[in-house]
């Protein structure tokens, strides 16, 4: 066998394993990166390496490699753009964790989020409480969005 | 000045809630998608158990064994062998496999072209090649006797081996080399 094709086989397997596992992981990954997640995405990126690199340490392998990284990262960008359930799998949709009528306390829990994170973005923004709180989104790319009540709007704190 | 660029009309597809924010939340989605991460995590959690119990080689049930009938002669080995990743197989031979002091052993090419054989220990007295492998004669005097060869198989695959000593019915076995 060429031995050519393991090593670009190798690349576009180890991109295909890094996109699904970052995307099972959890979409906090791209965004808001604590030092847990700069861990979590080194190491990521040193262990595939190896695997993908193995005994060829050449500058052939390694730019067939990048070649083949990029040609995927544009294949699948394609992909994206053409189909709008290709854009769900690969970037997920945005998720309401809490909306007038309260929290969404199942997708907090299945995102792993807590309300203290969306309380944390609602201080950003000024909002003093919860009850400033119209709706906070957990956005695609990984980001808390927060939409202030209209004054008017304002709900009672129980 | 002429404008040819192709135009589309702005419009808002993006799903809204309370008719009046563009959040688009496709909760059957997300929920199709939860129930997928379930199996993936499961998939995870399964091919760690494998890799800890050894199924992908270099672990407990990846070792394995092969002897002639009368146990003269025996073959430790790793059935399943990661590609690029060394191991060790152990020929050993019982009193009945040894005469006049030494020790015949032959090793099918295989085990060299396949799974890489890189030294082999202690360094016999001499070697023939021929007949699809290689005569390796090594001293010995008496009671039993072992011989390693160092493997690091390159290329993926389920390879045949065959190693058989003088006197003694061959051994036959298969490894899987996983990439």
């Amino acid at each position: 066998m060429d031995p050519a094709i393991p090593a670009i086989l190798r690349a576009v397997f180890g991109y295909l394993f890094l996109v699904l596992t970052v995307r099972v992981v959890g979409r906090r990954l791209g965004k808001q990166l604590t030092p847990f997640e700069f861990i979590l995405i080194f190491y990521l990126g040193g262990l595939t390496l190896t695997g993908m690199v193995g005994i060829e340490a050449s500058m052939v392998n390694a730019i067939t490699q990048i070649l083949t990284i990029a040609l995927c990262h544009r294949g699948l960008s394609a992909l994206r753009v053409r189909s709008s359930t290709a854009m769900k799998l690969l970037d997920g949709v945005p998720l309401i964790l809490m909306e007038t009528r309260g929290w969404r306390t199942d997708t907090l829990r299945r995102m792993m989020v807590q309300d203290d994170d969306v309380m944390n973005v609602a201080r950003e923004q000024g909002i003093q409480d919860l009850s400033g709180i119209r709706i906070a989104v957990l956005e695609a790319f990984g980001q808390i969005n927060v939409v202030p009540c209209a004054p008017q709007q304002q709900r009672q704190n129980p | 000045m002429s404008h040819n660029a192709s135009l589309k009309p702005v419009g808002d597809s993006v799903p809204k809630i309370d008719n009046e924010l563009a959040v688009g939340e496709d909760l059957d989605f997300q929920r199709r998608w939860w129930r997928f991460e379930k199996v993936v995590w499961g998939a995870f959690l399964v091919i760690i158990i494998c890799d800890l119990v050894g199924l992908f080689g270099r672990g407990w049930l990846a070792r394995a064994e092969v002897s002639t009938p009368d146990k003269a002669f025996s073959v430790e080995y790793e059935w399943i062998e990661r590609a690029n990743t060394s191991s060790t197989m152990t020929l050993r031979f019982g009193t009945a496999a040894i005469r006049d002091g030494k020790v015949d052993v032959y090793v099918s090419d295989s085990v060299v072209q396949d799974l890489g054989a890189e030294q082999i220990m202690p360094q016999p007295l001499m070697s023939v090649v021929g007949q699809g492998g290689n005569v390796y004669r090594f001293p010995a005097n008496g009671g039993t006797a072992s011989v390693r060869i160092k493997l690091q198989p390159v290329t993926p695959g389920i390879h045949v081996f065959r190693v058989q000593s003088a006197g003694c019915v061959p051994v036959t076995a298969r490894v899987y080399v996983l990439p």
